[in-house]
């Protein structure tokens, strides 16, 4: 990846490479925007590695030149994605793909490690990873430390890519997602349901983190922004933070690549996930459709028209 | 100032009392595993040990959202309708950087400017204090001068000891509490407090050199090295027990009718400093970082003599993108040595 990156920057393919660099501490990595081929080596990647970089691409969109972005699988359909809304052009981006065998959770790393640690070396071993450092070895099973997103995972290698860094991920593919998240809160009553929503949407802080963090949400002026048209309000209280969190659902449904992003972001533990997740169980249901972003020029089932469409009442 | 004694079991009791007579606000956990400081009916729920909420306080002094008046247009003409006014309520549970960050806000809705709303909540606000007996591992508090077992800004403090707690009344409003409830404290035995130990896991960082350096310079290429990451989102300063920036609204469901409220703002928005001609002072995302640490570091030190930053680690926690103030701290410190990183 560093040399990748280094050889990027030199031959002067790419003016950028965006990509993951050493955190503060063992559970944390960071956003690194490299420009000097000298600082290619400030490169990582190991399983904390859990931000979606490619939103950093809008912030590139009327620049000149070329950018590099790193990205994992789930992170690669949002590439497609920005490509399909014509956000990006494909030309101007230059993809390097991560093979992956899931991330860890940071909160469910946290308390089996001293934080002030670093990583110096990932080893894969069985289901989990190895983490060695300075004090010893640390070891984490993805079934009690990883991400909750990359247990349905469908790509643990990138859709999109110009070059591959290292060798392909041989971890299984889930083929079949039974969306187990979405039928749990589905078999409650409604009165449950509802209560559920309600405490988590009273905890929203409205800090927007979700949004911003999230690719499917390009716009150039977002309406929450727009407090004088009275769609939603900026007051935070739980009839505006649920039609914020409804108005957002839909507004990505049928763009949300389903990376994770939102709720990996949100400081006060809201389940984002599995809102958008059940709007993609059901277009999937209604429209036997792929998740979005799959591939380049995939259907977008909400932002297409098509004079054979079936629709009945037109 | 007086030193007692509550034993666990009589704080229970306390708690169980304050919520049946007054309004107990204390941190609880929620079933998803979040801390937050809420209303609670008895001693049941309240946590007695926890590392820093993933919310402070602030929230029971400055409200995220706050109705401030009702307003009305008739034959008569304007009416309005005051909302100020709060219960009486006791805050407990509160850790010392919290409680210093209280003292942070005073100035800001209590000095110059006399906010009615703040100042209301603030006079009916007893605070009971709570010393950490187990700090987490993003707290940088003694940074600031103070640690983990300071009692400053309390009406009565608690630090654990022995089979219950050391409570030093501070205020007379704490000595209210305790003449309400005599029957719950003793004398202050001789149990060594922990937190004499707990004082040295928390991080000191070196500020020295930092206000100069920001007094000196508007414009860093450090900052350069910073700001591409940061999403623009509001954590940072939503998570933060000193952030109180807020806007003004008026809304109205139609006619003549409506009530003015306040909302916290951020200076991480793109819109926070936008003009009405169209004019953003605070263009990008790199003017808008360097506000954040300015503030914190230079601006709310040079307006009040206070540290903007208490360094109770929640940003440092809940940023998404890994910019973190003990850091940017420690880089600052660098580039005022070096002049460069
Ligand atoms: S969802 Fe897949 S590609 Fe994405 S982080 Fe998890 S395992 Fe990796
Ligand atoms: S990140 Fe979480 S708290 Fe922030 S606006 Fe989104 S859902 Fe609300
Ligand atoms: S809504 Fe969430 S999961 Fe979907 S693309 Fe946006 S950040 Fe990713
Ligand atoms: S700036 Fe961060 S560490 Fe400092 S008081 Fe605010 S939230 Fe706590």
């Amino acid at each position: 990846m560093r040399e990748i990156a280094r050889d990027l920057l030199e031959s002067g393919q790419v003016n950028l490479v965006i990509g993951y660099g050493r955190g503060t501490g063992i559970l944390r990595t960071t956003p690194v925007f490299i420009r000097k081929p000298s600082d290619a080596g400030q490169l990582v990647y190991n399983p904390l590695c859990g931000n979606n970089l490619v939103k950093y691409l809008l912030d590139q969109r009327n620049k000149e030149g070329r950018a590099a972005v790193c990205v994992k699988g789930c992170d690669s359909r949002a590439v497609n994605r920005l490509i399909q809304d014509r956000q990006i052009d494909r030309e101007k981006v230059y993809i390097i793909g991560l093979p992956c065998g899931g991330i860890l959770d940071p909160d469910r790393v946290e308390g089996a490690v001293d934080p002030g640690e670093e990583i110096k070396e990932t080893v894969i071993s069985g289901e989990g990873y190895d983490l060695i450092t300075a004090a010893g070895k640390y070891s984490f099973t993805m079934a009690g430390a990883g991400s909750e997103k990359c247990s349905t995972c469908q790509n643990h290698n990138p859709v999109v890519y110009d070059v591959m860094a290292g060798d392909p991920s041989d971890t299984p593919d889930i083929k079949d997602d039974g969306f187990d998240d979405v039928r749990k809160i589905e078999e409650m009553t409604v009165e449950q349901k509802s209560a559920y929503w309600d405490r988590q949407f009273s905890r929203c802080l409205r800090c927007y983190a979700c949004r911003n963090s999230c690719t499917a949400c390009s716009c150039r002026e977002c309406v929450f922004d727009q407090v004088n048209t009275g769609w939603v309000s900026r007051s935070s209280n739980l009839s505006e933070n649920t039609a914020f969190h409804l108005i957002r659902a839909f507004h990505v449904a049928g763009r949300c690549v389903d990376c994770g992003e939102c709720e990996r972001v949100c400081p006060v533990g809201i389940p984002l996930r599995v809102l958008n997740r059940k709007i993609l169980m059901d277009l999937k249901d209604l429209f036997n459709t792929a998740t979005p972003g799959l591939t380049p020029d995939g259907e977008r089932v909400l932002g297409q028209f098509s004079a054979d469409d079936p629709e009945e009442f037109m | 100032m007086e030193k007692l004694f509550i034993s666990r079991d009589s704080l229970k009791k306390l708690l169980d009392r304050l919520a049946r007579n007054l309004n107990l606000v204390a941190p609880v956990k929620d079933p998803e595993g979040i801390i937050m400081f809420g209303p609670v009916a008895d001693a049941g729920q309240v946590l007695l040990e926890y590392q820093n909420s993933t919310l402070p306080p602030k929230s029971f002094f400055f409200p995220q959202t706050e109705r401030l008046f009702k307003f009305s247009y008739g034959q008569e003409g304007m009416a309005l309708e005051d909302m100020c006014g709060s219960d009486k309520r006791v805050l407990f549970g509160v850790h010392p950087c919290d409680l210093k960050s209280i003292l942070s806000l005073d100035p800001v809705f209590a000095g110059a400017y006399k906010d009615p709303y703040y100042i209301n909540k603030r006079e009916n606000s007893a605070i009971i204090g709570l010393a950490c007996s187990n700090p987490s591992p993003g707290c940088f508090c003694a940074t600031f001068g103070f640690g983990p077992d300071d009692g400053e800004g309390s009406d009565i403090m608690l630090t654990p000891s022995g089979k219950g707690f050391d409570a030093d009344v501070l205020t007379d409003k704490g000595q209210e509490i305790v003449a309400s409830y005599k029957d719950l404290f003793e004398k202050a035995g001789d149990s060594p407090r922990i937190a004499g130990e707990t004082r040295l896991t928390v991080k000191k960082l070196d500020l020295t050199g930092i206000k100069e350096l920001l007094d000196g310079n508007f414009e860093l290429e450090y900052w350069n090295q910073v700001f591409e990451k940061c999403l623009g989102c509001g954590i940072c300063t939503y998570v933060c027990p000193t952030c109180h920036c807020f806007d003004i609204y008026d809304s109205s469901k139609g006619g003549c009718d409506g009530e003015r409220y306040r909302s916290w703002d951020s200076c991480m928005f793109t819109h926070f400093t936008m003009m009405a001609g169209g004019h953003n002072p605070r263009p990008s995302k790199k003017e808008r970082v360097r506000n954040r640490f300015m503030h914190k570091l230079k601006y709310h030190i040079d307006r009040y003599g206070l540290a903007g930053c208490v360094g109770c680690g929640r940003c440092v926690k809940s940023c998404p993108v890994n910019i973190d103030i003990r850091r940017i701290i420690s880089d600052l410190g660098e580039v005022s040595r070096n002049g460069q990183l």
